[in-house]
């Protein structure tokens, strides 16, 4: 038997054309949800990321607008443009691209960010939230992308056991509590685990974001695991690849994500959910109950 | 037995023995750190705990006051408290004592209390801190176990870590805690299918689930260290925890009583936030 794959770039487009239809409802009360992206230096990856973003704003029909700045800017400079963002009633979600210039310090520029308009999740207030798992915070859009894949395939979680590969503070930290939330068990590993392959061989759903190609192979999984592939990596022929031995995997999993096409896609559009989310919050409107892949 | 008992009290007095060093150095300077407790209504084990609290501070030389209010009490009146003091210049740490009157939403109360003077480590912006790995204020249950885990000389790093229990208060800060020092961290809680088969993988287990007898010898892998938070009135009137101490005990290699384990270390270190965040008002820390 194979697995399934997961096809994350169609989940997107399911996702977003459901949030586009909140899109609508606010635009017909005159609100068009609006993102401004900051970017400082030039990066070529860096602007390939915003590029996509502005390009998933247009396509759901989010006003946005990125805001230049050259890679020895000053921070007072930044600080008060995001200052001015906080208080633009046009501007509902603010997001500063990473990394940042060595000059700058990250987490005095993503702590400037209203906590209202917090859409990547970064700041520590939404950190925090994530451990009293209040619904009124914004998850971060990588985690909150893969739990989103999940509901959207309709994988149980309650009571699952959940292992976590990776325990950085954009993904796997709040992954784990984000699942935990959900009532799965949940085991985070990292670098320092000594064997990885008894909490892997554990795994009812397998989530890997480590950053280290080839790292899961099949006899680490557990027959019929999901396994979310996390990774993204280029190898030296330059090819992407997740962390997973998807060849070998594939026959023993029941779902498994590619990469490239699994949960890159995904991270981008609940970019998007965040920032209509930060809108409708904004006109009092209570919609966080709503899952996102309904 | 075979387990060394890890006298949560005796490793108290060391640590209050350090802080008052520090509130000495405070003092010198012209400034005594001190503590407000918010305790509303008259639930009785809220009076206990909020008087062991002042009678630390008073102990260790912290200046503490108490802010009685009615069970009946407004949401408004509480805020207008918690303003209050977030502006009193002699208050470095406050505290809501909880749980809280029905009437009261916890969070809107806990989150305006102004994160430098959050000595129970609850605002977001703590707990965020505390993930990110550069905490500043942390929940005192979860310091408290780390603390005894350190003084006990328990190596962390690589280690099979289990926490039974996900509440905001204990099991998830602690695991963030463990996970920053390097532990392989697994969270488990009521609805894991099969508890013993993470257990029994445990190096270091700690159980904070408020229920009696929840694990016993035959879960524990021979050797763990096991931290039992639970705490837990039984029928005889005895306190118990949430592990069964007798068969526990001839398992483990290092294993805490209830009561005087981890209770007298959460109000330790309940201080030691308190003396932090007082340096850090006058430019220390």
């Amino acid at each position: 038997m194979s697995a399934k794959v997961i096809d994350g770039n169609a989940v997107a487009r399911h996702v977003r054309s459901v949030w586009k239809t909140r899109v609508d409802v606010l635009k017909a009360r005159g609100v068009t949800p609006g993102l401004a992206v900051i970017i400082v230096g030039d990066s070529p990856a860096s602007r390939i990321y915003v590029r996509n973003k502005v390009k998933a704003c247009g396509e759901v029909g989010l006003h946005s607008e990125t805001h230049e700045f050259p890679a020895n800017a000053a921070e007072p400079m930044i600080i008060t443009r995001i200052e001015e963002l906080n208080r633009n009633p046009k501007i509902h979600g603010i997001l500063v691209q990473l990394p940042l210039p060595p000059q700058l310090e990250t987490r005095r520029l993503l702590g400037a960010i209203s906590i209202e308009k917090d859409v990547d999740g970064f700041h520590l207030y939404n950190v925090g939230g994530l451990v009293v798992g209040e619904n009124n915070i914004f998850p971060p859009c990588t985690p909150y992308g893969v739990q989103c894949l999940l509901e959207y395939e309709k994988i149980p979680i309650e009571g699952q056991n959940v292992v976590v590969v990776g325990a950085s503070n954009i993904v796997g930290k709040p992954m784990a509590l984000m699942l935990m939330a959900k009532d799965a068990t949940v085991s985070i590993c990292h670098i320092k685990t000594r064997d990885l392959a008894q909490y892997t061989i554990l795994a009812d759903i397998l989530i890997v974001a480590a950053g280290c190609p080839g790292l899961i192979t099949a006899p680490m999984v557990k027959r019929g695991a999901v396994v979310i592939d996390v990774g993204i990596n280029r190898l030296p022929n330059g090819t992407l690849a997740g962390d997973v031995d998807f060849a070998g995997v594939k026959d023993k999993a029941s779902y498994i994500t590619p990469v490239p096409g699994g949960v890159g896609p995904m991270t981008v559009t609940m970019l998007i959910c965040n920032t209509v989310a930060a809108a409708e919050r904004a006109v009092g409107r209570n919609a966080e109950k709503t899952p996102a892949s309904a | 037995m075979a387990a060394t008992l890890l006298d949560g009290a005796a490793i108290a007095r060391q640590v209050y023995s350090g802080l008052r060093q520090r509130i000495g150095s405070l003092r010198a300077g012209g400034v005594r750190p001190g503590l407000a407790a918010l305790l509303i209504g008259d639930n009785p084990a809220s009076r206990i705990y909020v008087r062991n609290k002042v009678h630390a501070c008073s102990e260790v030389g912290v200046y503490s006051e108490v802010h009685p209010l009615a069970a009946d009490c407004t949401e408004e009146e509480v805020l207008a408290t918690v303003r209050r003091l977030n502006a009193d210049s002699a208050i470095h740490g406050i505290l809501v004592q909880l749980p809280l009157p029905a009437q009261l939403r916890p969070e809107r109360v806990l989150q305006a209390i102004a994160p430098a003077k959050d000595v129970d480590g609850f605002n977001w912006l703590n707990l965020g801190a505390m993930i990110a790995g550069h905490p500043l204020l942390a929940p005192c249950t979860p310091l408290g176990v780390m603390a005894m885990l350190d003084h006990a000389g328990v190596a962390i790093e690589g280690r099979s870590a289990v926490v039974v229990g996900r509440s905001a208060i204990v099991g998830k800060p602690l695991a963030m805690m463990l996970i920053a020092r390097g532990a392989t961290v697994s969270v488990c809680h009521s609805k894991t299918v099969d508890l013993r088969q993470y257990t029994l993988m445990a190096d270091i287990l700690v159980i904070a689930v408020g229920r009696p007898g929840l694990v016993d010898g035959s879960m524990i892998k021979p050797g763990a260290v096991v931290i039992d938070v639970g705490i837990n009135r039984m029928s005889s009137g005895k306190l118990a925890g949430d592990v069964d101490f007798a068969s526990g005990s001839l398992i483990a290699s290092k294993i805490t009583p209830v009561p005087g384990g981890v209770g007298p270390m959460t109000v330790a270190m309940l201080i030691a936030n308190t003396v932090t965040a007082a340096e850090r008002s006058v430019g220390g820390g």
